[in-house]
């Protein structure tokens, strides 16, 4: 596919394009690989689609518009549909329609960006229920969330669900009830005021216009959630949430959850990238300087997968690190590396100042893991609460021990789904933190790869 | 008016926007108004320990939910694959519950069906 690269970047987000456009503007011979059939990432999903246009803000398609420009513009090469399994000094391993590849690269960047923070409760493994970034998607996709705009339940509590629920009002799609499971009342208020607070005056219009949009559609705000329950049969039928020790009903054939971002970090502990623990926030995230290096020679990382800031910043941050790569390869020196970062360095503290606020706002409520000992907590291998509680009561103190026991993380998503969990019940059953209990270690391969694939990469060239 | 691609899902025909993943072609452009026609709520697959029902929960890479056999391809994340013409996807329903080690040993013991 590929010969040497200077830079390999996996993950085509805002980071990472970014990354490639500093990157190139030294003359570095860069590659970016993406798991994803196109580039964008997250926040700038299907943006080459007139749908994925429509459903984005102006000031977020402007942005992204203009990186897909400098990113076609830069001569960096993009590899769509791959995936990355695997890393070794200077090489990567992936694969791409079955098929394994061996990239080989000076250094390599990894801006795998964030994912929604799964919380288990009862039922979430129906069909019917899914994240508001799926919803997101669909959306944007052209698609329909529920059959003849029939009403949607919104759950959780996270900046996500405040754009979907815009985009929902958009598309004329009734939100049935909204149950809040954050800590803080008068979340819409604290909206209104952050920007102000803050003196990011754009923020605060866009906040405001979300705010007032949702409080003149009267959408049924339920505040103080503290369990929710999936029902039916064979898919969603009905949701049971319970508020002041009181369950109430409503039904809907679509349950969306959002309980925020955190950054994905399995390739991060697969590797032996140092984690720190983000008390707020409750993650682990990468260690790195504002420059994405890490303490392994060669590997840095960036974007919402290193911290999460949200997209604007990332753009900045992926553009630091394309300047520092060039920089730390000897192409740049240090004054002119300093120089061609100034502005995204200045733009992107702005940015992760600002929207510090959001880090607070919407830290996560540690009770929402409190589920119920019925509740699956590994998806993949049906492990529920209870066998995880008994597995700390019969002695096994980490989440690797609980895993070697119960299974749990052992199924085709690695733990994707169920490791932070895993380690909040483990930690709330020993009455300990959830940083001393440590995080589900991840190994190589980092996605499963089937034999076939594997072999494929001694397989002769024909 | 964006360009259109044949999908074929259990050999039925869907015509969806070109350029979207297999998974968001399902789950948005298969809804009916008939609660238990609506393929866009139907399984994915089976999930393969206690063989209950299964849907994209993310569609971004994660969950592996999305599970579905394309072009003769087992296990395939679905929300990871542009729909192309012609494709032929079908949804893995195995509604026996089974384990994909082989035998109950394998199992750690707190998981075996007999244990006594
Ligand atoms: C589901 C979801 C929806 C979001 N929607 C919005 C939104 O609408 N607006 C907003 O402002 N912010 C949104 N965000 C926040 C978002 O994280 C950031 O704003 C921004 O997209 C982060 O940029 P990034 O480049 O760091 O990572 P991302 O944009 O997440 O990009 C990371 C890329 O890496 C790829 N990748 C990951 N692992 C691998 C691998 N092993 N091999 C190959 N490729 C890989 C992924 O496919 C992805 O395309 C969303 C986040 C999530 C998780
Ligand atoms: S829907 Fe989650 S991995 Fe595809």
């Amino acid at each position: 596919m590929i010969n040497h690269l200077d830079l390999l970047i996996v993950g085509a987000g805002p980071a990472g394009l970014s990354a490639a456009v500093a990157a190139r503007s030294c003359g570095l011979d860069v590659g970016v690989v993406d798991e994803q059939g196109a580039m964008g990432g997250q926040i700038f999903r299907n943006l080459h689609l007139p749908f994925g246009r429509d459903v984005l803000d102006e000031h977020d398609k402007e942005l992204g518009l203009q990186l897909f420009d400098a990113f076609h513009a830069s001569g960096a090469r993009f590899f769509s549909e791959t995936t990355v399994w695997g890393a070794d000094k200077n090489t990567v391993f992936c694969k791409h329609k079955g098929k394994s590849e061996k990239i080989t690269a000076t250094k390599i960047l990894f801006t795998t960006g964030g994912m929604e923070r799964p919380i288990p409760f009862k039922g979430w493994t129906l069909p019917g229920v899914m994240t508001a970034g799926a919803a997101e998607i669909i959306l944007r996709s052209g698609g329909h969330i529920s059959a003849d705009k029939e009403p949607v339940v919104l759950a959780g509590n996270g900046p996500l669900l405040l754009s979907l629920a815009m985009h929902l009002i958009d598309e004329g799609i009734p939100i049935a009830a909204w149950l809040d499971t954050g800590r803080f009342s008068h979340k819409l208020g604290s909206i209104m005021h952050m920007g102000s607070a803050l003196g990011d005056i754009p923020y605060l219009k866009r906040g405001m216009h979300m705010a007032l949009r949702i409080l003149k559609n009267k959408i049924p705000i339920i505040q103080g959630v503290n369990q929710i329950e999936a029902l039916g049969e064979n898919s969603l039928e009905k949701i049971r949430y319970q508020k002041n020790s009181k369950w109430h009903e409503v039904a809907s054939h679509t349950l969306i959850r959002h309980e925020n971002i955190i950054p994905r970090v399995q390739i991060a502990s697969a590797l032996g990238v140092e984690l720190v623990w983000d008390s707020v926030q409750r993650y682990w995230y990468p260690k790195t300087d504002e420059y994405g290096r890490t303490n392994l020679n060669d590997v840095y990382m960036t974007g919402d997968g290193a911290f999460v800031n949200g997209g604007e910043a990332s753009i900045n941050k992926g553009y630091i690190a394309g300047i520092a790569i060039a920089q730390d390869m000897g192409v740049l020196s240090a004054d002119e590396g300093a120089l061609r970062c100034a502005e995204s360095l200045a733009a992107m503290r702005k940015t992760c100042k600002a929207r510090n606020y959001l880090r607070y706002v919407f830290a996560p409520n540690p009770d929402a893991y409190k589920v119920p000992d019925e509740t699956i907590v590994c998806r993949c291998e049906c492990v529920t609460a209870k066998e995880i509680r008994d597995a700390v009561r019969e002695g096994f103190h980490t989440p690797d021990e609980v895993k070697r026991f119960t299974r749990a993380g052992m199924g085709p998503c690695q733990g994707r789904m169920c490791g932070n969990a895993l380690a909040e019940i483990i930690a709330q059953e020993q009455g300990v933190s959830v940083e001393k209990v440590g995080m589900l270690r991840n190994r190589q391969p980092f996605a499963p790869v089937t034999l076939g694939e594997y072999c494929s990469l001694h397989a002769p060239k024909i | 008016m964006s360009d259109t691609v044949k999908i074929y899902v259990d050999e039925k025909m869907m015509e969806v926007p070109a350029g979207i993943s297999v998974a968001a072609a399902i789950l948005g452009h298969s809804h009916s108004h008939n609660h238990s026609n609506d393929q866009s709520r139907k399984a994915f697959h089976n999930n393969s320990m206690d063989a209950s029902p299964r849907a994209p929960y993310c569609l971004m890479g994660v969950c592996f939910e999305c599970m579905m056999e394309i072009d003769g391809e087992a296990n395939v994340q679905s929300c990871l694959v542009t729909v192309q013409d012609g494709m032929q996807v079908k949804r893995q329903l195995n509604t026996e519950a089974f384990h994909y080690k082989n035998t109950e040993d394998d199992l750690p013991e707190n998981r075996r069906t007999n244990n006594d």
